[in-house]
C-alpha cells in the first residue's frame, strides 16, 4: 500500500499539554545543548539557493510539512549533515555519494517540474508537487534520470525523518518524552506513563483503521 | 559470585562511584610505550575481540599496545540520551554497498571508537547454540568449526559474569542460567510474553548484559531505553566498562585515534613486524612481536587487502582467496503490532524477550536452521524508517508517526548462510588516509529467503495472539560476523581455531570475523568468548607466536 498526501484530516493534538521542552531541566547538560542547538540550526551551507527552495519543498512533500508545519527546519538540518560529510557510512555501489546525489535529484525534480508543469518544482503547486514525487516512488527500482528510483527514495526518507524525528516538536505530536538521563523511567508496561507523560486524548483513532 | 569476578577482572571497580562515569586517573597514569619498543603484542581495535584479549594478555604480564581508529569515550561528555545526537559512535568512513541485496552498514553494525560496536550494541547476548558448530555436518549446509560449543563453554561462562548477564534460566541449546535475575519487563515484553503464551510458544525475558542491581562500582539501569546510543549510566556492558578498565590496570596501553593502515611485514622471513598507523596527521610504526587484528568483519578484511607487499601480492593470509569471504549478516525483518492500548516500548531495554523455538532445523520445513525472535523497540528515527519502508509519506507517514505510542515491535533475527560470494573487497574510491575502501556485496540465498518469510509469519501471528488489528513489517539486517573466518586449513580459511592466521605465525584476528557461522544469536558474547579462549591459548604457548 503507498501513500500520498490525502484530503483526510489526520490525528493531530493526541497528547494535549504534552511538551517535549518542558521537561529540559531534568536532562543532562550534554544532552540539552545537543537538543537545543537542533531547534536553531545555522544558515545553510551546502545547498545554493536554488537547491535550498527544492529540497525545502520536497521535505514539505515527504514530511507534511504544508499542511501542518511543526516549525522543524528540515531543509536546514538536512544540509548541515551534507555540509559536515555526516553521512550514515555506506553509500549504494549505483548512486554517487550523498551531498553529490543530493544535488544531482533536486536537478532532476526540477527538470521533472519543468518538462510536466513548466515551472521549478518549488514554484510547482503542492498537488503538482506532490504528482511529481509519487512519480518517482512508483517507478519503484526502476530508471529514474540514471539513477534508482528506489534509493533516491530511501536516500530522500531517510535524510528528511532523520531530521524531523530528532526535533522536539516532532516528539510532542507523538507523545516521546525524549532524553531520559538521569531521570530514567520509573513506569514501564502497557498503559502505564510517568507522571510527566501524557495520554493519547484519542486512543483509538488508529491510522490503519481510518485508512481501510 | 562478585568476589571471584573481581579477582579476575577488576574493571567494574577501578570505575568511579561519585555519579561519574570515567576513572580519569587511571587513564591519565596509562603506561605509554614508545614506537620503536618492541612490545609483545600490538592490537588493532578496542571492540568486543580486541578489548578482551587486551585485558587478558595484560594480567599475564605481556606488554600489550591496543590501538583504536576513534576516541577514548567518556560517557559523561561524549554521550548524549538522543538518537540522532549519537551519530559519532558509528564507523561512518566511507564504504560502499553492493549485491542482490545491499546491506546498510554504520549504525546497524559499526561501531567506532574504544569499546567498538557494543558501545551501541543493544546488549543482548545470547550464546551459540551447540549445533552452530556443525551445520555442514549435521545439516549439510554452512560451515564446521575447528573446535565444538564444549571449548567454548567455560569461555561463555566466564564472560556472562564478567559482563554481566541477567535473564531467565536459559532452556534453549546448552541449558544454562545467569549470574543476574532478569530485569523487569517493559509494555513490548508484556505483549510478546502475552502473544507468545496464548500461542503456546515457548518464552523467556533476557539475557541482557546490564547488571540487575549494583556491579562494583556500576549503578543499575535506569529503563531509559536509549541502549543503542551508549549507556551514559554504565548500567549496560560494553568493554569500555567491562575490560579495558582491568586492561590499564595490568599495564596495557590504549592508543585512541589512532588508524592502522597496513600490517608491517619483514619481506624476508614473512613475519609481522608491528602496524603502521596514523594518528594527529603524522604516519607511525609500532614495532610487536605480535599482531592481533580485531577490526571486525568489514575492516579487518580491508586491512588485509590494504596491506599487499611483493611477499604477499594479494594482500595478508589471502594465497587461496579466502579473505573478505563468507561475511554474514542476520536477517532481521522487524514486524510491529498496532494496539488501544500504550505500549510506549521506548522504556526498559530494548532487546528483552525473546524466543529461540524456532532456532534449529525442523525436519518438517523445506529449509534448513532456523531464527530467533526477540522484542526491538525503535526509538522515533528508525520507528520512522520502518513506516516509511511500508512506502507511506507526507500526511499519512505523520499520522502513523503520531500513533507511535500505539506500537509494540518484535524483530527476527534469521541464519543466513556463509555462503563466498558474501565478501569484502577493495573499491576505486580512496578514504582521507588515501586508502581504498571497502566494498561489500551481499546477496540473498533460497534459504535465507525462505526463513525471512517463516520468521515474518511467526512475529505476525503472536503479535495478533496478543491483540493487535494491524500488523507491519520492515526487512532490515542485523549483525556481522565472517571475513576471515576458522578452518582446518588455509583453503578454506583464513585463521586456525586457535585465530592465528594460517598464512603469518606471528599474526591472530580475534574478532567476529573469524565465526564460520552465526546461529540465530546475536554474536558479541561468542566474539568475546572466542578471543577470551584465543587468549587463554596464548598464554599458555610462547610469545611471538611460535607456541
Amino acid at each position: 500500500m503507498t501513500q500520498g498526501p490525502p484530503a483526510a484530516p489526520g490525528p493531530r493534538g493526541r497528547f494535549p499539554g504534552f511538551a517535549v521542552m518542558r521537561q529540559a531541566p531534568h536532562w543532562d547538560e550534554v544532552t540539552a545543548l545537543t537538543i537545543r542547538s537542533r531547534i536553531a540550526p545555522p544558515a545553510p551551507r551546502f545547498f545554493t539557493a536554488a537547491e535550498q527552495a527544492t529540497a525545502r519543498a520536497l521535505a514539505g512533500q515527504l514530511l507534511d510539512q504544508p499542511h501542518d508545519d511543526l516549525g522543524v527546519p528540515v531543509m536546514e538540518m538536512i544540509d548541515a549533515r551534507l555540509a559536515d560529510g555526516q553521512t550514515d557510512g555506506w553509500r549504494q555501489e549505483d548512486m554517487p555519494e550523498d551531498g553529490q546525489a543530493w544535488r544531482d535529484t533536486l536537478a532532476h525534480l526540477d527538470s521533472d517540474a519543468k518538462e510536466r508543469f513548466g515551472a521549478a518544482f518549488a514554484d510547482c503547486d503542492g498537488r503538482e508537487q506532490a504528482a511529481i514525487v509519487q512519480a518517482v516512488q512508483d517507478l519503484g527500482s526502476r530508471d529514474w534520470h540514471g539513477l534508482p528510483a528506489g534509493h533516491v527514495w530511501s536516500l530522500w526518507t531517510r535524510y528528511a525523518c532523520t531530521a524531523l524525528y530528532a526535533h522536539p516538536a516532532a516528539w510532542d505530536e507523538m507523545g516521546f518524552p525524549g532524553p531520559a538521563y538521569p531521570r530514567g523511567y520509573k513506569n514501564a508496561g502497557v498503559d502505564a506513563r510517568e507522571p510527566f507523560e501524557v495520554r493519547d486524548a484519542r486512543p483509538a483513532l488508529d491510522p490503519v483503521r481510518e485508512r481501510r | 559470585m562478585s568476589a571471584g569476578v573481581r579477582a579476575r577482572n577488576e574493571s567494574a571497580w577501578l570505575l568511579p562511584n561519585d555519579g561519574t562515569r570515567t576513572n580519569h586517573r587511571l587513564r591519565r597514569d596509562m603506561r605509554r610505550f614508545g614506537d620503536d619498543d618492541q612490545v609483545d603484542l600490538v592490537i588493532v581495535g578496542c571492540g568486543a575481540g580486541g578489548s578482551v584479549l587486551a585485558q587478558r594478555l595484560a594480567r599475564a604480564g605481556w606488554r600489550v599496545v591496543a590501538l583504536d581508529a576513534g576516541p577514548f569515550w567518556d560517557p559523561d561528555t561524549d554521550w548524549v540520551s538522543d538518537e540522532a545526537g549519537s551519530h559519532h559512535l558509528y564507523w561512518t568512513d566511507p564504504r560502499v554497498i553492493a549485491g542482490a541485496d545491499p546491506v546498510p552498514l554504520g549504525s546497524n553494525n559499526s561501531g567506532r571508537g574504544v569499546g567498538g560496536s557494543m558501545v551501541h550494541y543493544a546488549g543482548y547476548t545470547p550464546r551459540f547454540h551447540p549445533s552452530d558448530f556443525s551445520t555442514l555436518r549435521d545439516d549439510g549446509v554452512g560451515a564446521d568449526w575447528p573446535f565444538g560449543y564444549q571449548e567454548l563453554r567455560p569461555y561463555y561462562a566466564a564472560i556472562e559474569q564478567e559482563l554481566p548477564v541477567a535473564g531467565e534460566h536459559w532452556p534453549w541449546g546448552d541449558p544454562h542460567g545467569y549470574p543476574h535475575r532478569p530485569h523487569p519487563v517493559g509494555g513490548n515484553g508484556e505483549l510478546f510474553l502475552s502473544g507468545a503464551e496464548k500461542l503456546g510458544i515457548e518464552a523467556r525475558v533476557g539475557p541482557v548484559a546490564i547488571a540487575n542491581g549494583r556491579f562494583g562500582n556500576r549503578p543499575h539501569c535506569i529503563y531509559r531505553g536509549f541502549c543503542l546510543q551508549g549507556c551514559k549510566v554504565n548500567a549496560k556492558a560494553s568493554p569500555l566498562i567491562t575490560h579495558i578498565p582491568d586492561a590499564l590496570a595490568h599495564g596495557a596501553e590504549v592508543r585512541a585515534d589512532a588508524m592502522v593502515t597496513r600490517v608491517g611485514i619483514d619481506e624476508r622471513t614473512g613475519r609481522a613486524t608491528g602496524v603502521h598507523y596514523v594518528r594527529d596527521g603524522a604516519s607511525r610504526f609500532q614495532r610487536a612481536a605480535m599482531v592481533a587484528i580485531a577490526g571486525y568483519s568489514i575492516e579487518t578484511p580491508r586491512l588485509l587487502l590494504n596491506s599487499a607487499s611483493p611477499r604477499y601480492p594479494d594482500g595478508l593470509c589471502n594465497e587461496f582467496d579466502q579473505v573478505g569471504r563468507y561475511i554474514m549478516v542476520q536477517g532481521a525483518p522487524q514486524t510491529a503490532g498496532r494496539f488501544d492500548a500504550e505500549v510506549r516500548m521506548y522504556k526498559a531495554p530494548p532487546p528483552e524477550v525473546s524466543t529461540e523455538e524456532f532456532y534449529e532445523t525442523d525436519p518438517a520445513k523445506d529449509y534448513k536452521r532456523g531464527f530467533a525472535v526477540q522484542t526491538v523497540s525503535p526509538l522515533p528515527i528508525t520507528w520512522a524508517e520502518h513506516v516509511a519502508a511500508q512506502g507511506h509519506w507526507g500526511r499519512a507517514l505523520r499520522d502513523y508517526m503520531s500513533d507511535y505510542v500505539h506500537w509494540a515491535c518484535l524483530g527476527s533475527l534469521c541464519e543466513f548462510l556463509p555462503l563466498a560470494g558474501n565478501r569484502v573487497t577493495l573499491a576505486d574510491e580512496t578514504d582521507c588516509y588515501g586508502l581504498p575502501v571497502a566494498r561489500f556485496a551481499y546477496s540473498q540465498c533460497d534459504n535465507d529467503k525462505a526463513l525471512l518469510t517463516a520468521a515474518q509469519h511467526v512475529m505476525e501471528d503472536i503479535l495478533t495472539a496478543a491483540g493487535a488489528d494491524e500488523v507491519i513489517t520492515i526487512k532490515r539486517y542485523a549483525h556481522l560476523v565472517g571475513g576471515a573466518r576458522m578452518a582446518k586449513d588455509a583453503r578454506h580459511g583464513v585463521v586456525d581455531g586457535r585465530c592465528r592466521t594460517f598464512a603469518v605465525p606471528n599474526l591472530y584476528i580475534t574478532d567476529g570475523s573469524v565465526l564460520p557461522t552465526q546461529g540465530s544469536a546475536n554474536p558479541a558474547l561468542t566474539i568475546m568468548a572466542v578471543a577470551a579462549r584465543a587468549a587463554d591459548q596464548l598464554i599458555s604457548g610462547a610469545r611471538g607466536g611460535d607456541g
